[in-house]
């Protein structure tokens, strides 16, 4: 049996063959990260499916907001060598587009479902990406994106409990004080100083 | 026939109310098993009461008619069942095949308001209860049969005393097979653990009892708390010898029902094809063999 | 004035024997509650301590039960997001009455940590009636406890009207329920 070391160098060995890397990232003996270009994932897919990273563990989207990029990410497994491969590519933020990959893998239908609702990113080529998922009736831009603010659409949709006094045990202070004040007063009364 | 009908009545309140004690009773005394403090005795009297105190929602005619039916039936079954071997509602018509038949009634009009309901639980339930059913009365009507054979009677009352008679031995030690495939019967019956299939509250949402609430739910419990009278009261006739008086009855009721209880308590629940797949292998196995050991060779203990 | 055989009882209006029943009848219901557990929140995971020989619920009468139709509490163990209060009000309607709410947890309460959550609710009472709050992150099982003690005492207090409440407040909470939920009918592809 090989090692891992053994396993990540072959795993580069195939992706360089296979296409440019943009960005090359070892995280662990166990995962790697590649970072291509977007037209070149689907390419690089096929090609690691066949050498037996055969399950799509995995496809998400992060939201680079400063760089007003989209990145996908999509994780594959593999069954026999302990590697998990990361493949990252960018994409445009204001006009979210990727190519789906459900010829190849045929379970990313309702990853990519996911991806639509949480970050709004269009998948042509996978017939009902546009179906809800997991939000019912969403009437916002989608809330895993930046500049979706959850704690003002909270405010806006659901009640919020009022209490009319404030029990935060963190601003005692004032009770505190007349706490002081009044035992001070009592000493000094007791002391034989003024009484009230 | 006025003293008959309200013996028969009188009957069926007396198995209501034993039943459900002893319920609460073995409820209590597996709480105990299972080191916990359990519940009062007179729990399920309460839970009873408070089903039909409260409000509840009809699906249809069918539903509440079919509640009806089956308390109506199970209560018509119970009033043949002799207690003893001398208390007895109606003289004559105690025969062991009037409960086969009219036990049918209740489950009948369970199973048609279960259907009308219209939930796929209780469609699923009530196939599972008739699977059952078939399982665990081939076996139960071998044995019987035998019994029926040997003691020259199928009336309940004289099965009772032909054991009771000098000489003769409770069936349960006399047959002793046909007695264990008798008691694995009563288990599936009463819809103990390894064959609580079609209720199977984990599973299917207690099967044909999903719908039900409020006081359809309570109808439904007195009548299972009473379907569970007669088919204990049957096993200590036909096995256990019957009772000479009403203590004796109440004390082998007693012993038979928690022996059954303790036992649910310690299994996991079978699925229904393995239900079908066991009382057709080893309880029919044995009844045969008890059968053609009993009449063909006369070897009764 | 002594009774006697002879002297005319004084009969009981309607609105007293109406009291009486209910007296009665919330006697075998307080002391035989059964729970519908809807455990889709982490105070779930007190639930297995208070069943159990550690504070064993069924001396008190109370179990769990498999539908809401028999069932008399229904117990929100946590928090709530959208998806899963749609079905809590399906099932909340579904139960027979007289029925009690049961809310465990801070998330109940006023939203607890998912305060600011795109998909988690912040006050349960806003939809339907709650009879019993037990607060905590998450509650000690002794609290839990409490929590039904206290219910089965509000029952003998006849104060656990959470149920009327529904009755009497429905445009309110109907009301409620779509300001947040858009619509409460469940639309799911999987069961079309």
């Amino acid at each position: 049996m090989m090692n891992s070391i053994n396993n990540v160098e072959l795993v580069n060995n195939l992706v360089n063959k296979t296409i440019e890397v943009l960005k090359y990232e070892v995280i662990d003996k166990y995962q790697v990260a590649y970072e291509v270009e977007k037209r070149d994932v689907h390419h690089l897919l096929i090609t690691l499916k066949s050498q037996g990273w055969k399950q799509l563990s995995y496809l998400s989207a992060v939201d680079w907001i400063a760089d007003n990029e989209f990145e996908v990410v999509y994780i594959l497994f593999n069954w026999d060598k302990p590697v998990h491969i990361q493949i990252r590519a960018r994409i445009d933020r204001e006009n979210p587009v990727m190519e789906t990959i459900l010829p190849i893998f045929p379970g990313a239908k309702y990853y990519e479902r996911e991806v639509h609702e949480f970050f709004g990113i269009a998948f042509p080529g996978n017939p009902d990406y546009q179906k809800q998922l997991i939000l019912e009736g969403w009437d916002d831009i989608p809330p895993l994106r930046k500049d979706f603010d959850p704690q003002a659409y909270s405010d806006k949709k659901f009640p919020k409990r009022e209490y009319p006094q404030d029990y935060s045990v963190t601003d005692p202070k004032n009770q505190r004080k007349a706490k002081r004040d009044a035992r001070k007063e009592r000493a000094t009364s007791l002391r034989g100083g003024k009484t009230q | 026939m006025i003293v008959n009908i309200l013996v028969g009545l009188g009957i069926a309140l007396f198995g209501f109310v034993l039943q459900t004690g002893i319920a609460g009773t073995n409820r209590k005394i597996i709480g105990r098993l299972q080191k916990r403090h359990g519940p009062r005795w007179y729990q399920e009297y309460i839970d009873i009461f408070k089903l039909l105190s409260k409000r509840s929602v009809s699906h249809g005619w069918i539903f509440d008619f079919g509640v009806i039916m089956a308390l109506g039936g199970i209560i018509g079954t119970a009033m043949f069942m002799p207690l003893t071997s001398n208390i007895l509602a109606f003289e004559n018509y105690d025969n062991f095949f009037i409960f086969v038949y009219l036990l049918a009634v209740g489950m009948l009009g369970m199973a048609m308001s279960a259907s009308g309901s219209g939930n796929p639980w209780a469609s699923i339930g009530v196939m599972r209860a008739l699977t059952t059913m078939l399982a665990y009365e081939v076996p139960f009507m071998i044995v019987v049969l035998t019994i029926v054979k040997l003691s020259g009677t199928s009336s309940i009352t004289g099965i009772q005393l032909f054991q009771q008679t000098a000489g003769n031995n409770w069936f349960l030690i006399a047959l002793p097979l046909g007695g264990i495939v008798g008691f694995l019967s009563l288990m599936g019956m009463l819809g103990k653990k390894p064959f609580e299939t079609y209720i199977a509250p984990a599973e299917i949402a207690s099967g044909p009892m999903v719908e039900y609430g409020g006081k359809q739910l309570g109808m439904l419990f007195i009548l299972h708390e009473i379907s569970v009278f007669i088919e204990v009261s049957l096993f200590v006739h036909l096995f256990l010898g019957g009772a000479s008086n009403i203590f004796e009855f109440i004390a082998k009721y007693f012993v038979v029902y928690t022996l059954a209880n303790l036992i649910s308590n310690v299994n996991g629940r079978f699925k229904i094809d393995q239900v079908v797949k066991f009382f057709y292998k080893w309880p029919l196995l044995m009844a045969v063999t008890q059968a053609i050991v009993a009449i063909y060779f006369g070897w009764v203990i | 004035m002594k009774s006697t055989k002879f002297t005319p009882r004084t009969i009981l209006s309607n609105k007293e024997i109406d009291r009486k029943w209910w007296e009665i009848g919330d006697f075998f219901r307080r002391n035989s509650l059964w729970l519908l557990m809807y455990c889709t929140g982490c105070c779930a995971i007190e639930l297995p301590p208070a069943m159990t020989s550690a504070y064993d619920m069924e001396r008190l009468g109370m179990g769990p039960m498999a539908t809401p139709r028999q069932a008399d509490i229904l117990l929100v163990s946590g928090y709530l997001s959208l998806k899963t209060l749609r079905r809590l009000i399906y099932t909340y309607e579904q139960m027979s009455e007289p029925r009690y709410v049961v809310g465990l947890g801070s998330c109940t309460i006023n939203g607890g940590i998912y305060h600011d959550s795109h998909a988690v609710i912040n006050q349960l009472d806003q939809y339907i009636p709650v009879d019993v709050y037990v607060a905590g992150c998450m509650p000690n099982t002794e609290a839990v406890m409490n929590g039904f003690v206290d219910l089965i005492e509000q029952i003998k207090l006849k104060k656990a009207n959470g149920w009327k409440k529904y009755h009497k407040n429905f445009d309110w909470y109907k009301k409620n329920q779509l300001d947040s939920l858009g619509e409460v009918i469940v639309h799911d592809e999987f069961h079309q």
